[in-house]
């Protein structure tokens, strides 16, 4: 699986193009507590979560993450989607919560 | 009295490197600041070197830590005493998850003197939410007389509205909020003191956006900026329609 896999999904929308779609996505890791973002998820995973700021740009590069999916069609800021693309991260958006798109995710898996 | 209650030195990972207690203590007395606090995030390892510093200045210095609490909500707390800060500290620093400070994304974290001398420097990141709650830091904050103020209520990472969606009911001796809203604040919480503070992170931040306080007596001890604080919610109550 890889980036472009997950902007191909339905309901996701893909909010910058700076980043390189051949990268794989080795899993999903879904949290909105940072903190245990930066302990526990794995490399290359999409962080799944509704916290739409700066800062999950620096936790998701800082923990290796392949790119975040925002849920709940939260609104992403702009200054987050210009450091996303200063790390070359992609960043999603979608209409659904993050039981549902972690659930879309899964079965990409087969978990 | 100017108070300006939220400043992080360079052991803090996101503050940068010239922000010593030094120069936190000397710029703050340039701009006419009275009584200043240092809250680098969990951890007062630079109290000591900042009452050194306030002293040289004739400041009133408060000495805590912006505690990032399991919630992910940013909290003050802050002691007159610095036997306390450090007690705080240790009882912190005893849970406080060691994740190694990535130098790509962070900077140093230095230990340094009054005299910007490096002691030690820590190598795992402070800005790591300890394991403990927003109540229990107030507990502990209580146990050990400090003040307990939420910082940044209003902003929209890392506080307590943005990770709770509301303000707990509780004991708190303040709530600062984002600069720009106190007005707004004061009439949601006519009975809480409404402060801004600086949040200071680099030299050109420090003493943005102190806030005025009356301090009764010579000796600013933590009743006192109680008292002045308290104070604060007269203004409330006049302005409330």
């Amino acid at each position: 699986m890889t980036l472009k896999d997950i902007a191909a999904l339905e309901s996701v929308q893909t909010l910058h193009p700076d980043f390189n779609a051949d990268t794989a996505v080795t899993g999903g890791y879904t949290s909105d507590l940072l903190s245990d973002v930066m302990a526990n998820a794995d490399d290359g995973c999409l962080l799944i979560t509704i916290q739409a700021h700066n800062n999950t740009v620096a936790v998701a590069a800082l923990a290796g993450a392949a790119g975040i999916l925002i849920c709940n069609n939260r609104p992403v800021p702009e200054d987050m989607i210009a450091s996303a693309r200063r790390e070359g991260l992609a960043i999603f958006c979608t209409p659904r919560n993050q039981f549902e798109a972690s659930c879309m995710l899964g079965r990409q898996f087969g978990v | 009295m100017l108070a300006d209650l939220h400043n992080h030195s360079c052991l803090s990972p996101c503050a940068s490197l010239e922000m010593s207690p030094g120069l936190i203590a000397r710029t703050a007395a340039a701009k006419g600041i009275g009584l200043i606090a240092l809250t680098d995030h969990n951890s007062t390892r630079n109290c000591p070197a900042f009452r050194d510093a306030c002293k040289r200045y004739n400041l009133t210095p408060l000495f805590g830590m912006e505690i990032t609490t399991t919630e992910e909500c940013h909290v003050l707390t802050l002691f007159d005493d610095l036997d306390a800060a450090m007690e705080m500290n240790r009882w912190i620093a005893a849970v406080q998850p060691r994740i190694p400070l990535n130098l790509d994304y962070y900077s140093d974290q230095p230990v340094v003197d009054a005299d910007d001398n490096i002691i030690e420097l820590l190598t795992y990141f402070l800005g790591q939410a300890v394991p403990h709650s927003l109540e229990s830091v107030r507990r502990q904050t209580r146990l050990l007389g400090g003040l307990f103020i939420p910082s940044h209520i209003n902003r929209h990472s890392f506080s307590v509205e943005s990770q709770l969606g509301f303000l707990p009911p509780g004991d708190y001796d303040a709530i600062e909020v984002v600069p720009g809203t106190v007005d707004a604040y004061r009439r949601r919480y006519p009975d809480l003191p409404v402060i801004t503070a600086s949040d200071s992170h680099c030299p050109e931040q420090i003493g943005t956006w102190p806030f005025h306080i009356h301090l009764e007596g010579q000796g600013h001890d933590i009743a006192a900026i109680r008292r002045g604080l308290m104070n604060l919610t007269l203004n409330n109550l006049s302005s409330t329609p």
